[in-house]
């Protein structure tokens, strides 16, 4: 369970903090597509994972 | 630009009719049927979560709170990068015990048909504001297009049609393979056309309106308030209230359960989606900020939530208005379809079954398929009903909060099932209860324009459109809270801390062992009968005797103990996890416990934990290991093994056991030992059952021979296992018995040896005393009546001697000291003077001796002893042939070995007398013709020399006749001095 626990405060902290990430991605110096960039990039990511991942894992 | 009401609905009729077209090829034909399992497939389905949201009412809150209608998408785009620890486990019950829904899941967790049911209700009020926002979108597009047509005409128009595919698609059950694959493949057509018309849209945006994306840069800095270029900053509040109520719909969405864990054709699709899903909500959220600034560069006249519908008018294309209308439609009716399929389901398991369960019922399947259609068109209807006296009158985003916020009360109980496995039912339904009725109070009744009873009580805080989220917030807490509380303070039953165990992550059911009231499948089918019906309980029982690939007739605890399960899990796919358990409960029985309770179910825990291997890491994978080695040890061990528990039921069967029995773990392992074939059911059964812990040389008489089996048994229980039970070990002793038995014999021969010996040494002195009494008498008459007696006496006390000489000689052999005195002899001279001394006698003057043996083949022996051996077997060979007859002496050597071969023409040996013939005293001729000590000395004399012997009879199998004896000996080598006897010394 320790794996649960490490994921479950770390999602919690992205979704206390997401308001003010998101206010980072869309402050006026960025381009109107970068909050797409960085959500493509963490699918990247999430990706990547799924293509590492054990095949015989379930 | 406006199209006719007859020009938009045959439009709308176009487009549905090719939905249908899909979704019946998919089920009649085989051609789109391999794309159905396709994770690409899956992926586009789940993109049914976006409904209207994507074309229209996404647009609409980008205008009010800028990037803040991302959280619709990120909310549940993390759940699915989350999917391995958030889903997959779900994933994994759902399938394991055929739970469709969320009800499902609940009451199969929480043991309460009671949470199913409130679940069920929950989930329905939510869904029906969901559907209401759906209607209102299709018919608010239309009515932009068309102004001149009846709202009213177009929602029931449209609400006809998606029953209609509800009922035909949705509420047939495929009994192979579980799924609707022509709803799937539908639904997924649905989603690539909602995100082709999107990217079209945005796409001629960007380049029609804006010139590209230099144009759309210059028009961005020319029209720089925050509200325009969506830099609002984003409200803290509602943001994280959408993201969490996106979140959780991933679980708790009807549509979204069906779509995720019904529909899904495997674990591989999941973890395909969890990125898929994500980069195609990427995709549909992409030009919603095109289409709005579009909408506001064009100064589009519709509410920016219709803006795809007005840009698109705007620009005076009707076919591109056309798809936008097309793309609503077809977002708005994919969610309907899958949401009124998955709410039918769930008040038909836990609001219809309970209360009617479907006795003296023809056909089962047919009657559950009427009620579920009736419950489609109810939901439609009721659905239809809301949105025509409340839900028109509401905007589109209240309409989508009141229904997640509804359903984000089933988030607690929905983590508790994988990852809390001490909440129980009544916490669960407590804090239901709690969060629900501040749900009513707080969101649906003020924002409904019903009641606002906080108004109403002078509150400090009023829900409005701007505070909506504190509620959320409020509703959610005090759920959790009070279903922790109660959870902690309340006892769960053992059943329900079982399915606990069953739900939570990582964990095994450990069953217990019990015996059921049915002792064979015929047994199960009987009763079932009484709920089910003869026929569907025939078929349900074999349907799981098939998936469990257990034969027609079963009859051993642990599979009948596991087809229980497996028709539960069935039934649970039928009729609820809830009717399903009670069913199989009430009707497929276990006996009451005796008074120590029973044993875990060991099988079932390795069976289980077999399956678990690849997922087992750290500590748990390292104990598996070690359990494995151990297994495999017991498994491998060369002494036939097995464990019985209390009740007599086998638990292990190792493999030497299933060479020595004949029978495989496979056949008994669950079985009692009763259903062993009697001789070992009898043997094992009293040696289990009896006081004695070993049982020596038990005789057991297995496939017509004898066996000598040593029997020891442990009891199983100890400090750390208090079940009862013991292992028995069963050696098998034949081969030691069977030694045993020819030492003795050895041992009763060599005795006859010394005591002939003795007796004839004993005898020897009195009878040359009479020959030379005898001798005597001859001298002193001359009586030829006397003379002819003292020659007769005489010549039989030669006789006597002959074979007093014999067995004293049968009696000095076996003594191998004199083997160093060994010379070189040959072979040709042996029997040479062996010949010549027989043809001395008068016996056999018409057999011809023929040697036929190399001068160069010699042995080491002792040549005199050997001359002993061949005129044994020249004399045998002799008085077994026909007058006339020829006896052949042939050799030759192989390196190391002189093989000699005696062969007669006579009548051969019968083939029960050739394992006897070297036996002492035997003999086959007649009486005074023979001591039977011939061979015997032959066998001994060759074995002294270190040779063997071996008789074939018939010699000639063509005519049935003739013997041959083969001698083998040590052969001498003159060039090296060395003979394979240094060899056999040593050993």
């Amino acid at each position: 369970m320790y794996i649960y626990r490490l994921v479950f405060l770390l999602v919690l902290a992205i979704y206390i903090f997401s308001p003010n990430i998101l206010d980072w991605w869309t402050s006026p110096g960025n381009a109107w597509y970068s909050p797409y960039l960085i959500w493509a990039g963490i699918i990247a990511i999430g990706f990547w994972l799924e293509w590492r991942r054990d095949p015989n894992e379930f | 630009m406006s199209f006719s009401a007859a020009g938009l609905l045959a439009a709308s009729l176009l487009y549905l009719v090719i939905l249908f077209a899909i979704a019946w090829v998919t089920e009649k034909g085989t051609l789109l049927r391999h794309w159905v399992r396709h994770p690409l497939i899956y992926t586009l389905s789940l993109g049914v979560y976006a409904g209207i949201w994507a074309v229209y009412a996404a647009v609409g809150v980008a205008a009010d709170s800028g990037y803040g209608f991302l959280a619709y998408y990120l909310g549940i785009s993390g759940a699915f990068l989350l999917a391995p620890v958030l889903l997959n486990p779900v994933l994994r019950i759902g399938r394991a015990y055929q739970l469709t829904s969320l009800a499902d899941l609940f009451a199969y967790r929480y043991r309460s048909q009671w949470a199913g049911t409130l679940v069920t209700l929950c989930s329905g009020g939510a869904i029906l504001a969901l559907l209401s926002m759906q209607i209102q979108a299709v018919t608010t597009s239309a009515s932009i297009l068309a102004p001149d047509t009846s709202p009213q005409a177009i929602s029931v128009m449209f609400s006809i049609t998606v029953v209609l595919f509800a009922m035909l698609f949705g509420a047939r059950r495929d009994q192979k393979s579980d799924n609707h694959q022509g709803l799937v493949l539908a639904i997924a057509f649905d989603s690539l056309v909602k995100l082709v018309a999107m990217l079209v849209l945005g796409g001629v945006i960007l380049f029609g309106v804006f010139g590209g994306m230099g144009g759309l840069e210059g028009w961005l800095i020319s029209n720089s308030s925050p509200a325009t270029t969506m830099t609002l900053s984003v409200d803290d509040g509602s943001w994280r209230a959408l993201m969490l109520m996106s979140f959780a719909g991933a679980l708790v969405l009807p549509h979204m359960y069906h779509m995720t864990f019904s529909e899904n054709p495997s674990p591989k699709a999941l973890a395909k989606a969890s990125w898929g899903l994500p980069l195609y909500l990427l995709l549909l959220g992409l030009p919603v900020p095109l289409i709005l600034w579009g909408g506001q560069a064009l100064a589009v006249t519709t509410g920016p939530s219709f803006y795809a519908i007005g840009v698109a008018q705007s620009l005076g294309s009707p076919g591109l208005t056309l798809l936008m209308y097309i793309a609503g439609l077809s977002a708005a009716s994919g969610l309907m379809i899958v949401s009124t399929l998955a709410l039918a389901g769930m008040v038909l398991n836990h609001v219809v079954l309970p209360v009617k369960t479907p006795r003296d019922q023809g056909d089962i399947y047919r009657w559950l398929q009427g009620i579920k259609r009736l419950l489609i068109a109810g939901i439609i209807f009721l659905a239809l009903l809301f949105h025509e006296t409340l839900g028109k009158n509401l905007d589109l985003s209240i309409l989508g909060i009141i229904s997640l916020s509804g359903v984000l009360q089933l988030l607690p109980g929905a983590l508790g099932v994988i990852y809390w496995p001490e909440g129980n039912r009544r916490g669960l339904i407590a804090g239901l209860l709690v969060g629900l009725a501040i749900w009513v109070a707080t969101l649906v009744l003020p924002f409904a324009h019903t009641t606002n009873l906080l108004a109403l009580l002078d509150a400090p805080l009023v829900p409005d459109y701007s505070n909506w989220h504190i509620f959320t917030f409020i509703s959610l807490t005090a759920n959790v809270a009070v279903f922790a509380l109660i959870s902690m303070v309340s006892t769960s039953s053992n059943e329900e801390n079982s399915a606990a165990q069953a739900c939570s992550l990582g964990a095994l059911s450990r069953p217990q062992r019990r015996e059921l009231l049915a002792a064979s499948s015929t047994e199960f089918a009987q009763q079932l009968a009484d709920p089910l019906g003869r026929g569907v309980a025939k078929r349900e029982v074999e349907r799981a005797l098939a998936q469990l690939k257990l034969p027609k007739l079963e009859y051993r605890p642990y599979q009948l103990r596991r087809l229980r399960d497996q028709i539960e899990v069935n039934l649970s796919g039928l009729l609820g996890p809830s009717v399903a358990r009670d069913m199989v409960k009430r009707h497929l029985g276990f006996k009451p416990m005796t008074r120590n309770g029973t044993g875990q179910d060991i099988r079932y825990v390795e069976r289980a934990l077999g399956e678990y291997q690849n997922q087992l890491t750290g500590l748990a994978g390292e104990l598996d290991n070690l359990r494995r080695h151990y297994r495999q040890t017991l498994q491998n061990l060369p002494i036939p093994a097995c464990s019985v528990g209390e009740d007599g039921e086998i638990l292990m069967w190792n493999h030497a056991i299933e060479s020595l029995t004949g029978i495989t773990a496979d056949d008994v392992v669950g079985a009692r030992l009763m259903a062993l074939p009697e001789h070992w059911h009898i043997l094992l059964d009293d040696f289990h059952h009896g006081d004695e812990l070993h049982r020596y040389k038990h005789r057991l008489d297995l496939r017509g021979k004898p066996h000598w089996l040593n029997l020891h048994k442990a009891a199983l229980s100890g400090p750390d296992h208090t079940e009862g039970g013991s292992i028995i070990l069963v050696e098998d002793q034949t081969e030691t018995r069977q030694l045993e038995d020819e030492l003795m014999h050895s041992e009763r021969l060599a005795s006859v040896g010394r005591l002939a010996a003795g007796v004839a040494h004993e005898i020897g002195n009195p009878v040359t005393g009479i020959s030379s009494l005898a001798q005597n008498l001859r001298l002193e008459t001359d009586n030829p009546d006397i003379l002819d007696t003292a020659d007769q006496i005489q010549q039989q006390t030669r006789r006597i001697s002959t074979i007093l000489q014999s067995l004293m000689n049968f009696a000095r052999t076996g003594n191998r000291a004199h083997a160093n005195r060994y010379e070189p002899v040959t072979i040709h001279r042996c029997v040479d003077e062996s010949i010549n001394l027989l043809s001395l006698s008068d016996k056999g003057m018409g057999v011809h001796f023929v040697n036929d043996c190399p001068p160069n083949l010699r042995v080491l022996g002792d040549e005199q002893r050997l001359v002993q051996v061949f005129i044994n077997l020249l004399a045998n060979a002799r008085d077994a042939s026909p007058i006339g007859g020829t006896v052949r002496v042939s050799g030759n050597g192989d390196g190391y070995s002189a093989i000699i071969e005696v062969v007669d023409e006579g009548s051969g040996i019968p083939a029960d007398q050739l394992d006897h013939i070297f036996e002492p005293f035997y003999t086959t001729k007649a009486p005074n013709k023979g001591t039977g000590l011939g061979l015997s000395l032959v066998y001994s004399i060759v074995e002294e020399h270190y040779g063997n012997i071996q008789v074939d009879s018939p010699a000639n199998p063509d005519t049935g006749t003739g013997t041959c004896v083969r001698l083998r000996l040590p052969a001498y080598e003159p060039e090296t001095g060395t003979t394979t006897i240094s060899q056999n010394e040593r050993s």
